[in-house]
């Protein structure tokens, strides 16, 4: 058994797509209790009964049709009026609007590509340095996982089962200090350029609100739906959905309706990517429960861990390490599980866990030498990969610092849910 | 096919909420009907994620490693995957047999294979075609390198 793990360890780094390898560890696992594996097939139909699911894939085809408009412009300029009059305006107009789009598309490419395209020249041309801006708008490009209705929150909610309403709203102060110790480091560095983006002005508030009028009922309607209770977060998704489409190709016509199959296509494959894992992870998880594997892994833990403190260090070690190796997604759906049951063990708020999951996750996402977004930026402004790593590290280390704060500091997850 | 599920999907789900709110009714059968279609979603998506090469790998290896080890390392992941995917999908397909069987039911009264049948198929597909991605990759390795010693 344990060669076998072994085995399949080595081919999941040697790049065998990771749902064959934890369709393989599932099916060995059922073997060795005798099981008939045709139980694979009974877990893998068991997405079918998970609620909420739904949410991922029309979030998902939202957010990369509000790519693919010109929705990203209006964003920035809609920012840029309200925020620009600040010292150092641009770049925290920078993390703003990013934070925002992310949390609406999710998946955290997408708003490099998206934003970055727009920001990038721009920071250059306010006179901020090349490699200030590079670092900026690489680790800009993961904020705002930790607000609503991002992916990930929503696929923790679902593994875990925690109320996803409840993780919205646990999300938004460590989000904003996120935001907030990035922004002071920014104005910090820049302080010798203090150089407002503009004056504030009214009109050109009013101009940019009423450019992007029809995308402002968004955050209301999604936000405002899924707190009043009006409707549930797969509801909200299915409405974001339709409406961003009927908005973007019927009302603006920005993307032509003969585009429409592509878009949707490339973002499903996006979502059954996701998906396919869940599913046979689904299967490996029931077989490590019926092994007794989460039980076994407490004692382990429990034998060298006391204090919950001490837990909390070494799962904060931990979780940075796993983000650099494995992506979002394939983490929660894969590591949830296990840790789940441990934590709780320690007396970890579930929903805690899942914003300091999330969090840690999100430094995944720039650690060298494996972080997705230091490869998108690298290829996207065609700098060396070196270049994009030095650029990047004092933002990775604010960032560590504010994880380092939620972690340790549950009470700004769970500030909203005292009753 | 992708296209038409999603579509079905908004509509279905969107049009639950206005039966609900303005009716006060809905119908029993548009929730399955929805989380099936995830299913149905994460399956061709899934094929599809094949064809595009974007299954999700850890691919840290292929940054470091000279190219051609990359790509012989590549084949023989993937046959390991073609392999995997069809022993699900046989094992999908005895399910199905037995759901058959057993007339099993989903939506009200629509025999639940018709519903399932996906799973054997796509698996079968996934399969199929990393099977055909690795034989190509194999094959392109190969001349590649007598190509090259004939120079």
């Amino acid at each position: 058994m344990i060669i076998f793990s072994i085995i399949l360890a080595l081919l999941a780094i040697l790049g065998a797509p990771l749902f064959a390898v934890i369709a393989a560890s599932a099916m060995l696992g059922f073997q060795s209790q005798e099981s008939d594996l045709m139980i694979m097939a009974i877990e893998i139909q068991s997405i079918a009964s998970m609620p909420f699911l739904a949410a991922i894939p029309l979030f998902t085809f939202a957010g990369y049709l509000l790519s693919e408009s010109n929705a990203p412009k209006r964003l920035v300029r809609l920012t840029g009026a309200m925020l620009g009059w600040m010292p150092g305006g641009l770049a925290i107009v920078c993390l703003a609007a990013c934070a925002f789009f992310t949390a609406f598309t999710g998946a955290s490419g997408v708003t490099i590509i998206a934003l970055g395209a727009i920001l990038y020249p721009a920071l250059k041309q306010d006179g901020y340095g090349d490699k200030f801006n590079l670092g900026l708008v690489t680790s800009a490009g993961s904020l705002g996982l930790l607000f609503a209705p991002s992916l990930p929150l929503i696929l923790y909610g679902v593994i875990a089962e925690v109320s996803i309403d409840n993780l919205f709203l646990a999300g938004i102060l460590p989000g904003l200090l996120m935001l907030v110790m990035l922004s002071g480091y920014s104005l910090w560095v820049n302080r010798g350029i203090r150089k407002p983006l503009s004056s504030f002005s009214l009109a050109e508030v009013g101009a940019a609100l009423r450019e992007a009028i029809w995308e402002l009922p968004l955050p209301v309607v999604v936000l405002g739906g899924i707190y009043s209770g009006f409707f549930a977060v797969s509801e909200a998704a299915a409405i974001t959905a339709l409406y961003v489409l009927i908005v973007e190709v019927l009302v603006l016509r920005e993307i032509p309706l003969r585009e429409l199959p592509r878009i949707m296509r490339s973002s499903m494959v996006l979502v059954g990517g996701i998906l396919v894992i869940l599913s046979v992870s689904v299967a490996s998880t029931s077989y490590m429960i019926d092994a007794d594997v989460p039980q076994r892994l407490f004692e382990i833990v429990q034998s060298l861990v006391s204090s919950q403190t001490t837990f909390l260090i070494v799962l904060l070690i931990f979780l940075l390490i796993l983000g650099a190796i494995l992506d979002i997604f394939s983490a929660i759906v894969l590591v949830v599980p296990l840790i789940l049951p441990i934590a709780a063990g320690y007396g970890v708020d579930e929903v805690h866990l899942g914003i300091v999951f999330l969090a840690a996750m999100q430094l995944g996402y720039l650690t060298p030498p494996v972080g997705l977004n230091l490869f998108i930026a690298s290829y996207r402004f065609e700098k060396p990969i070196m270049h994009v790593y030095s650029a990047t590290f004092p933002f990775l280390i604010i960032l560590m610092l504010s994880v380092i704060l939620i972690t340790f500091f549950p009470q700004l997850s769970l500030f909203f849910l005292s009753d | 096919m992708l296209v038409a599920l999603l579509t079905t999907m908004m509509l279905v789900a969107v049009g639950q909420i206005i039966m609900r709110e303005a009716f006060g009714t809905g119908f029993a059968w548009a929730d399955e009907l929805v989380r099936l279609i995830v299913l149905w979603l994460a399956l061709v998506g899934s094929i599809a994620a094949c064809r595009e090469n974007r299954h999700i790998r850890i691919d840290a290896l292929s940054h470091v490693l000279p190219d051609n080890v990359v790509k012989a390392i590549r084949v023989f992941v993937d046959l390991f995957a073609a392999a995997v995917c069809a022993v699900v999908a046989v094992q999908a397909w005895r399910y199905l047999q037995i759901e058959i069987e057993y007339e099993d039911t989903v939506l009200v009264n629509t025999p639940a294979w018709i519903a399932h049948v996906i799973m054997p198929a796509a698996f079968g597909l996934i399969s199929y075609r990393f099977l055909l991605g690795a034989l190509k990759q194999l094959g392109a390795l190969l001349f590649g390198s007598i190509a090259e010693t004939e120079k």
